[in-house]
């Protein structure tokens, strides 16, 4: 109770200066949501917090250990390797899809014949299951009979061993994931194309500007807010990339491909340690907020002015 | 060069760059079709074939003969619609309210909410559904999904109520409507495509989620995500059953997106939330 | 004894109907007339629990699917509703687990792998102790505990001295080997790791897609492959005391042979493979030699599967540098503790233990029954679909038999951090380092676990 009473606080104190004029009576609309927030997610923040500092298995007894979990993930080189194929994972899986995406977005905002349907068909990977999708991509990895390996001995290359190699696994998942994401990417910089004045590149066509200048210099800079969003979007959705990659690989070979959620899961549902996976879960939680907080200060710099928090 | 030709040149240039550029996903299905369209000797095949001489209808019998693959649809469908439904009756006012109070710092939350991985919500939530006595049925599933589309709802609709008019509703008030009554009868006829939208989104990215499944489901409430995992492996090469009961899980939703695209994109660049 | 008359006379049919009609020549010649031979041995009241309803949770491989199959005939038998589902073993392990610790799990009878689950389910008391029914002579057909090999009811009783689940099916680890290819190089079956070492070298040729040697590479999976080597030298994992051997000099030895060969002789991407991928290998004839359980032979003489119907040979482990041993794993069924039906759900447990369950496990070649009495039954040995071959290695191994992994707690997480090790070496680490590390890290979780 007292968790929703000083939410509700926050909440309200957040909305008292500006809402003046309306009065805020419109609660009635927002307690119900209130209440479902509360309890499927503010709940679960504050109580992972607490069984973070449990020693805590199921099915045992729990023992407070106060920061012991933390400290034994300081020293945990699985936990740090973790974290280290996530940055990585995460890096790639941002980079690649925001060029094929901005790409991808010139290519849509001309005038195409059945640009409705192509675009259905473009988006379709970010919206099919993913564990079915990876399903497939499973089978055309397959170093002996998969796909992939076919095609690229049609052109010389490989075979490829794909998610079964340490030094490849995390670029093939890495190739999964722009697969699918390339079209958020598309969608959000066709949105920042579509907002474009036209005077511009009417004055730079005088000017005999070629198509890369004006890419390069008057496309690039207007639509940076937008790629901007989709920077931040990205990063946190690859931060949490899970489906994909415990389809496919489940963190392996070894622990070759083993990001931060993979490990977490590990911890609580196979060795069901549930303390030390809500330290991981905390720790995990603070470095998104953290990357999200240095995006979003960037995006500010960027001086995108579209005054709301979108 | 003319004018008119160098604008064909361009256009045909960039037909073939989308032709390019919406291949990785045509490829990729068309595969999937014909993976699940295959028997086993066919897929093991080297150089693969795409077209078999005989079609492997059984592959798509078989799953609908021996997995229970009926009850799992229909527990996607129950939880997906719950999920939603319930999103829809909560969250549509929550973002009304929100918008009409200009409440935007509160809708950071929800931005959290978005950040926060699935499965930090798994942990403590299972704890409760355990101590609660819950697991063994839907209600775990229906209420975590409510993770995933709460927030997708409440988003859209903040969104949607800050584009619509204000004029009717002042209109109304000046008459005397209750804020119910504005709500009910002005406002919310306008916001339908803004709920609709809402609508397919939470509904697409309930049906996909997979985590929360393979942790709180059992036997009885698996639903299709988890259902088609637990074929994967573990016997033999079995691609065309396993291909056959990826491409059903995810056939609805794929046909939702090419009949609604634009909806999704209307939605997805609004907000571009996804849950989980 | 009827049931074996009940085989025979399957066995006369399945000769009849010819090869290709077997599997349903058995059924057929099993179903119906072999209920009064379950329903006349000892008191056992099998209608007792008629309409009750019974769930049970099996793990999907030969063993499970063979029980799914004639799951009718105990409905039959016994009039009680069997509600089955089998699922990937990982998969099973883990949500066996989460549904037991729940304290409602939704079933009655639980499929275990006794070797990464004994000591867990003990510990968290999930299943009933079974003595009082073996002991209730209308549920038990008399002498049942003595006819369970000395490994069955090691695996069963629990140090307070319980029964907790009903020995089902025993895997030996053995070496299917490719007679073609032997016969194309010349060579012999080997003797020793050393020869293995030098054959499976032989055999790899990797111009024409040819390995010597294939075994599991994938993180966790391949764990038992690198502790059945070192049982080789006559040393376990984990010594009685739950001291881990896992950085021993023999450890290393044993973990430098596992890369060698999996470096030198095996397939691209082994780092991948679990038993599946071994296996699918090994059907397309271009491997070797495939080391595993021997409970996974069916599909290798199955001509709808297989490119290597009747040129598989079924080698017993060769003989380590210390020590002749064949790694044993073994499955059980258990009543849970929190089942409402009990008595029914036992009833389950002994039929699926049962001797013509047994036998029909054998004769398929789907897993080796404890049962001795079947083992040794001569007429039930005829029935056998695999070749003599494959009998013979099971018949071999149980003679050296030793288990394959550590009684201990945290089974899954012994094989994760040993297997990534493993993986590692794969990939060319220092055998050495990578145990010591692997040791290191597992260390505190087996200190933990044992704690309490």
């Amino acid at each position: 109770m007292s968790i929703l009473t000083s939410s509700d606080r926050v909440a309200g104190a957040a909305s008292v200066g500006r809402t003046k004029r309306l009065r805020p009576s419109y609660w009635p609309f927002i307690v119900p949501a209130l209440i479902v927030v509360v309890g499927v997610i503010v709940f679960p923040w504050v109580f992972t917090l607490w069984m973070s500092a449990m020693e805590w298995r199921i099915g045992e007894e729990q023992r407070f250990v106060g920061l012991q979990n933390y400290i034994r993930l300081a020293t945990d080189l699985r936990f740090l390797e973790a974290m280290g194929h996530t940055l990585v994972y995460t890096a790639l899986s941002v980079a690649a899809p925001l060029v094929l995406g901005t790409a991808a977005a010139l290519a849509f905002n001309t005038k195409l014949p059945a640009r409705g349907l192509l675009r259905g068909i473009f988006v379709m990977p970010m919206m099919a299951t993913p564990v079915a999708i990876a399903l497939v991509w499973t089978m055309m990895f397959h170093p002996q009979l998969g796909v992939l390996n076919y095609l690229l001995s049609q052109v010389g290359i490989g075979p490829l061993q794909w998610v079964y190699h340490p030094s490849t696994v995390i670029l093939s998942l890495v190739l999964v994931e722009t697969w699918q994401w390339t079209p958020l990417v598309m969608l959000i910089v066709l949105g920042g194309l579509a907002s474009l004045p036209t005077e511009p590149y009417e004055s730079a066509q005088i000017d005999g500007a070629n198509a890369w200048q004006r890419f390069r210099y008057l496309t690039l800079p207007m639509i940076g807010p937008f790629l901007m969003v989709a920077v931040i979007i990205r990063s946190i959705d690859a931060l949490k990339s899970f489906d994909i990659l415990y389809t496919i690989t489940q963190g392996g070979p070894g622990t070759a491909s083993e990001t931060i959620n993979l490990y977490l899961y590990s911890v609580a549902f196979t060795y069901y340690d549930i303390g030390y996976g809500s330290a991981i879960a905390v720790v995990f939680f603070v470095l998104i907020i953290l990357l999200s907080l240095i995006l979003l200060h960037l995006r500010q710099r960027s001086a995108w002015n579209s005054g709301d928090g979108k | 060069m003319s004018r008119p030709l160098r604008t064909l040149l361009d256009k045909i240039g960039m037909a073939v760059c989308v032709l390019l550029l919406v291949s990785p996903a045509l490829l990729f299905f068309v595969w999937m079709l014909s993976l699940s369209l295959k028997f086993e000797i066919d897929n093991g095949a080297y150089p693969p074939i795409l077209i078999p001489e005989r079609f492997a209808w059984k592959n798509y019998t078989t799953i609908f003969e021996g997995n229970s693959f009926l009850l799992y649809f229909w527990n996607s469908v129950i939880v997906t619609g719950a999920a939603t439904l319930f999103a829809l009756v909560v969250g549509v006012p929550a973002g009304y309210g929100i918008a009409r109070m200009r409440a935007h710092k509160s809708a950071v939350v929800i931005m959290i909410a978005r950040m926060t991985p699935g499965l930090s919500f798994l942990i403590p939530l299972f704890l409760l559904f355990q101590w609660m006595g819950l697991l063994g049925t839907l209600w775990p599933q229906i209420i975590i999904h409510l993770v995933v589309t709460v927030p997708i709802v409440i988003w859209i609709m903040i969104g949607y109520f800050e584009t619509t008019p204000m004029e009717l509703e002042e209109a109304a008030m000046v008459d005397g409507a209750t804020r119910w009554q504005i709500f009910a009868k002005v406002a919310l006829p306008i916001a339908k495509p803004g709920i609709v939208v809402a609508f397919i989104l939470s509904v697409i990215f309930s049906w996909n989620n997979f985590v929360f499944g393979i942790v709180l489901a059992s036997r009885e409430t698996r639903t299709l995500p988890v259902a088609v995992y637990n074929m994967l492996s573990f016997e033999q090469v079995s691609w065309g059953p396993l291909a056959a009961a990826a491409l059903v899980v995810t056939l609805p939703v794929l046909i939702l997106t090419v009949a609604a695209q634009r909806q999704i994109v209307a939605g997805l660049t609004a907000g571009a939330v996804k849950g989980g | 004894m009827s049931t074996s008359k009940e085989l025979s006379l399957s066995r006369r049919r399945l000769l009849a109907s010819g090869a290709a009609a077997g599997a349903l020549g058995l059924s057929g010649g099993l179903g119906l007339p072999g209920l009064p031979a379950f329903a006349q041995s000892g008191g056992v009241n099998w209608r007792k629990h008629a309409g009750s309803k019974i769930e049970v949770n099996l793990i999907k491989s030969p063993r499970g699917e063979t029980l799914a199959k004639y799951q009718k005939e105990f409905e039959e038998l016994t009039g009680i509703t069997v509600v089955s589902e089998q699922t990937p073993e990982q998969q099973q392990r883990q949500k066996a687990v989460i549904e037991l610790t729940s304290g409602r799990p939704s079933f009655d009878v639980v499929h275990i792998s006794y070797h990464v689950q004994k000591r867990q389910f003990e510990k968290g008391k999930w299943l009933a102790d079974l003595t009082p029914f073996i002991q209730d002579p209308t549920l038990t057909e008399p002498g049942l505990l003595n006819d369970f090999s000395e490994a069955g009811i090691t695996f069963a009783r629990s140090p307070e001295g319980g029964i907790g689940a009903l020995p089902f099916s025993v895997d030996y680890w053995i070496i299917y080997w490719n007679k073609d290819l032997f016969a194309k190089k010349n060579l012999s079956f080997p003797k020793t790791f050393d020869e293995m070492v030098a054959a499976a070298a032989a055999l790899t040729d990797p111009a024409s897609q040819t390995y010597g040697f294939v075994a599991r590479g994938m993180k966790n999976a391949n764990t038992p492959v690198w502790t059945s080597l070192l049982l080789g030298y006559d040393q376990y994992s984990v010594d009685a005391n739950r001291n881990l051997l896992t950085d021993t000099a023999d450890a290393v030895e044993a973990a430098k042979l596992y890369q060698t060969l999996m470096t030198k002789s095996a397939p691209p991407g082994v780092t991948g493979f679990n038993w599946a991928e071994c296996q699918s290998a090994f059907l397309q004839g271009r491997i070797g030699m495939w080391f595993d359980g021997i409970g996974f032979a069916p599909p290798l003489e199955d001509p709808e599967k297989s490119r290597v119907v009747g040129k598989v040979g079924y080698g017993l482990m060769p003989k380590g540098p210390k020590a002749h041993a064949a790694a044993t794993t073994g499955d059980g069924v258990g009543v849970t503790a929190a089942s409402k039906n009990k008595e029914a759900a036992y009833l389950y447990c002994q039929w699926a233990t049962g001797k013509l369950m047994s036998a029909r496990l054998l004769q398929a070649g789907a897993g080796v029954p404890f049962r001795s009495s079947v083992l040794s039954d001569p007429e039930v040995r005829k029935g056998v679909k695999m070749p003599a071959a494959w009998l013979d290695a099971a018949v071999e191994s149980a003679k050296i038999s030793r288990l394959a992994l550590p009684v201990i707690i945290p089974v899954t997480e012994f094989r994760d951090v040993l297997g990534g090790a493993l993986t590692n070496m794969i990939s060319g680490s220092d055998p050495a380092a990578e145990l010591k590390r692997a040791t290191a890290d597992f260390k505190p979780v087996l200190e933990r676990s044992e704690k309490t």
